[in-house]
């Protein structure tokens, strides 16, 4: 493909326009003109204004917090099999929230930012953990971090299993956000995370040419001038920081962060300077159409988004795999 | 210029380079010798800085402790084993990596970088595969590959760590035949860790031979490469005799029996 | 510096967090007709009775029209159920907890009823986009449950008079015919047995342990700690209860795979017989039925007394 940042970006505003279209009721682009300028169905307006667009923006945001973190972990570990929650994200983030969930907060505002705060923290929290266990002397090896970021996430999905099953009224809740949905936030919700998206994705659009040099090996890297230890350091810290954002008010969302990047990797080559950017436009886009099917397909029950890309998503990946032309993309 | 000064590595408490001293002159090919584990690709690794040793590694002012990785690769550059090499990449994009320690942090390379590059290429004759990517290449290939990214680097010290360990034998003496001309008219100081001895002695200036971790010997080939030495060194009877039409000695191993 | 980042990280966190709007800023109109405290501690305020009502859980659902809202509800979730012609009214969601909160405004209703299995991060949301919602919550004694009715009445504008009195009296028939006993038969109350060596049973604080011993039984389940526990098959051995109800039979568990359970055979219900079905939700749904819940028991445990 000649242009890939135009189509990226062409598919990205008619998923966004859909995600504003769809919903109990459809909007058509007409209307939608109207409301953004200010006129229009009061009824309609207000659903744009208030529910439909945040919703909107909050996905994308999330989609592309990630798949650009998916694509630079990635690259990072030097591992296909890698995604945003390798190292403890997610799983840190879920015993963060249904530990939250088990207390009784005011009814207010700090009460009810409670929970994603908690799930924030505690997802920076295990990465800052899993990250020292790895730690040999001034080496940061990939495969401790991979070891030691599966053990504990062991630890940490068996302990939120074990909380859940003790205060069984409060299960509903947990599943419900550990499952993943968007649907539960609003403006307040990308104020607070967008800080982080920012700091972390954009450090992340700045990181392709060492996530190139990354790819022949830390010592290759570092022959050629790399510092390998403070950039890998820079890179966790920050997709870690938009995953933990991501999450906080997302829930946990899989798929996207795995699949985005390959897909990326497949079409477009495996360079990261074009790669990370690349995962982030197309993982908003990802995640906004998942979002869409999911609000639709069993209206007006919304199935968590979670289910839906890992659905919708693994078939999809399956044929395009399947189809790509050229062996040994990776 | 080159200079290791007692020069001293340990993997979990165990020793595998014991007080290591020595000079690579500029214009100079130094290669090593040495049984495995002897510690040959050890000093290249712990000279260009990705393993942890006690000692001194020096250029001519700067000891290169003192030094970030960004600086030292102003001063040397590696050629590593041509093994596993990532498909993503073309040779061309990976030969301009080279010049990293020029470009910014977004990688950007000027008009200048590109020449280097196109001549880096040039010298090892890989020009006109250079929109290939770097994972389809045979090893031959893919090594002069390194070498061209190395060259980029323009440095005054070059490193390589058996280069010729998975080539044909045409490729073994082009490229060797290669670095000796740069080291020679480039003025580079070059130090080969290799496992041929009969092409360390055709090709080396000198030659250092190196077991279980100490430095045993060090001159011109036909010094270090006697009959006792080798013998010695290897637990192998050999005969050392003097090659029928190069000026070298050569080595020929006997019997175990 | 990893270290420095994160207490950065989190210092900016709690800076961010503090920029965020005020949730409770909300002016009282003039002249407030309805001002109550809903189960969230949150001041709700209805110019005049309800007649738009979403009803987001089964039990409000059943409340609403056991007091005589019916006319006024315009929207429940997913799951209510009962009465059969709640299936008429347009469904908002809610299976899997999320409801579709376009819905909910799209029916532009006057009061929002939640209870206790809708989060409050729901509430909040509908109450950012300018509902009225008021948070039920669930009773712990059938003296709550009547005031719970008549809150609802008042949000609706009906007169649940009739209703409770007639509550009341049934509740009081029971009492009456179980107080003297001293014979209390042991009730194991099974919630679910996918796996039949730990079962789910009602521990203290359910209504299940209510009911059970209001109608004059002995919980088994009612020894244990949590609300909701699994207990072992063991302790169901040794308890002994002569009468096994399931509260899983709405989901096809039948006496006759009871009785086939390995290790069952032993316990006094299954050689007697004493196994009876129910309807889990007359037990766990905060609503009115809970006193049809508490006289079949009651009819269970001591057949004799009542006809």
């Amino acid at each position: 493909m000649r242009k890939p940042f135009l189509a990226s970006f062409l598919v990205l505003l008619i998923a966004f326009i859909l995600s504003l279209a769809f919903g109990s009721v459809f909007i058509s682009h007409k209307e939608l003109w109207g409301i953004l300028r200010g006129i229009g169905d009061e009824t309609f307006s207000f659903i744009i204004w208030q529910i439909r667009l945040p919703r909107t923006i909050l996905v994308a945001l999330t989609g592309a917090a990630l798949s650009g973190s998916g694509a630079a972990y990635q690259g990072l570990f030097r591992n296909p099999l890698a995604d945003p929650f390798l190292i403890g994200v997610a799983s840190g983030a879920g015993l963060g929230a249904v530990i939250a969930m088990s207390i009784q907060w005011p009814y207010s505002f700090w009460g009810l930012m409670a929970i994603p705060m908690a799930a924030f923290i505690t997802a920076l929290l295990t990465v800052f953990i899993v990250y020292m266990i790895a730690r040999v002397g001034q080496t940061i090896p990939t495969t401790n971090l991979i070891l030691a970021g599966v053990a504990f996430s062991s630890f940490a999905t068996s302990l939120t299993s074990f909380l859940m099953l003790r205060s069984t009224s409060e299960v509903r809740r947990a599943l419900g956000w550990l499952l993943g949905g968007a649907s539960q936030a609003g403006w307040a919700a990308i104020l607070a995370m967008l800080p982080y998206l920012v700091m972390g994705l954009g450090i992340l659009l700045f990181s392709g040419y060492r996530l190139n040099l990354l790819q022949f090996g830390d010592d290759q890297a570092q022959q050629l001038g790399l510092n390998v230890t403070r950039t890998k350091t820079i890179l966790l810290v920050a997709a870690s920081l938009a995953t933990a954002a991501a999450v906080a008010f997302s829930g946990i969302i899989g798929f996207i962060g795995l699949i985005v990047p390959h897909l990326m990797r497949l079409w477009f080559g495996g360079d990261y300077r074009r790669l990370i950017p690349l995962s982030i436009i197309g993982g908003a886009s990802a995640l906004l159409t998942s979002d869409i099917i999911a609000r639709i397909v069993l209206a007006p029950q919304e199935i968590p988004v979670g289910i839906i890309t890992a659905l919708v998503g693994a078939p999809f990946f399956l044929w395009v795999l399947r189809r790509a032309k050229n062996q040994g993309y990776w | 210029m080159l200079k290791i000064q007692n020069l001293s590595v340990s993997y979990h408490d165990h020793r595998v380079l014991h007080d290591v001293s020595f000079d690579v002159k500029n214009g100079e090919v130094l290669v090593l010798i040495g049984p495995n584990g002897a510690g040959k690709s050890t000093i290249i690794r712990a000279a260009s800085g990705v393993i942890p040793s006690t000692g001194h590694i020096r250029t001519n002012g700067d000891d290169f402790a003192s030094l970030s990785p960004l600086q030292r690769a102003h001063y040397l550059a590696v050629v590593p084993q041509a093994i596993s090499l990532p498909p993503a990449f073309t040779v061309w994009e990976t030969v301009l990596m080279g010049r990293t320690p020029y470009l910014g942090f977004l990688g950007h390379a000027s008009s200048f970088d590109d020449e280097l590059a196109r001549q880096a290429l040039s010298t090892v004759n890989a020009l006109a595969f250079s929109a290939r990517p770097v994972g389809e290449l045979s090893g031959g290939e893919a090594q002069r590959i390194l070498l061209a990214r190395a060259l980029c680097q323009s440095t005054p010290i070059l490193l390589l760590d058996e280069p010729t360990a998975h080539l044909d034998l045409q490729y073994q003496v082009s490229l060797l035949e290669l670095i000796r001309e740069l080291a020679h008219t480039e003025n580079l100081a070059v130090l080969v860790a290799m496992h041929d001895l009969n092409l360390a002695a055709r090709y080396a200036d000198r030659v250092a031979l190196l077991v279980g971790g100490h430095l045993k010997a060090i001159g011109t080939p036909r010094e270090v490469l006697t009959t006792e030495s080798i013998s010695h060194a290897y637990c192998l009877p050999v005969q050392v005799v003097e090659h029928p039409f190069m000026d070298a000695p050569l080595v020929l191993p006997k019997s175990t029996r | 510096m990893f270290r420095k980042t994160f207490l950065l990280i989190v210092l900016i966190t709690l800076l961010l967090a503090g920029c965020g709007p005020d949730a409770l800023s909300g002016e009282a109109p003039a002249s407030a007709a309805i001002t109550l405290t809903d189960g969230l501690g949150r001041s709700v305020i209805l110019n005049e009775a309800a007649k738009r009502v979403v009803s987001l859980a089964p039990s409000n659902t059943e409340i609403l029209f056991a007091v005589g809202a019916r006319e006024q509800v315009i929207g429940r979730d997913e799951f209510s159920d009962y009465p059969a012609e709640a299936a008429s009214i347009e469904s908002v969601g809610g299976s899997m907890g999320e409801y579709s909160v376009e819905a909910i405004v799209a029916l532009k209703p006057d009061l929002v009823l939640a209870a206790e299995i809708n989060s409050p991060e729901l509430v909040k949301q509908l109450e950012d986009l300018g509902l009225t919602v008021y948070y039920l919550a669930n009773p712990s004694t059938l003296e709550e449950l009547y005031v719970n009715l008549e809150i609802v009445a008042q949000l609706t504008g009906e007169d649940p008079t009739k209703l409770t009195d007639s509550l009341k009296a049934r509740v009081d028939a029971v009492d009456e015919k179980i107080m003297p006993l001293s014979f209390h038969p042991s009730v194991f109350y099974e919630i679910d047995a996918t796996d039949p060596s730990k079962p789910y049973t009602y521990g203290p604080g359910t209504f299940g342990d209510l009911l059970i011993t209001r109608a004059g039984g002995f919980n088994i389940g009612g020894e244990l700690t949590d609300p909701y526990p699994q207990i072992s098959l063991e302790q169901i051995v040794v308890s002994n209860p002569s009468i096994i109800v399931l509260g899983d039979s709405m989901w096809g568990v039948t006496i006759e795979s009871v009785v086939a359970r390995p290790g069952w055979e032993t316990i006094e219900a299954v050689k007697s017989s004493q196994i009876f079905p129910i309807d889990d939700n007359l037990i766990s749904r905060p609503g009115p039925r809970l006193v049809d819940g508490l006289e079949q028991l009651a009819k269970l445990l001591h057949p004799g007394l009542f006809e």
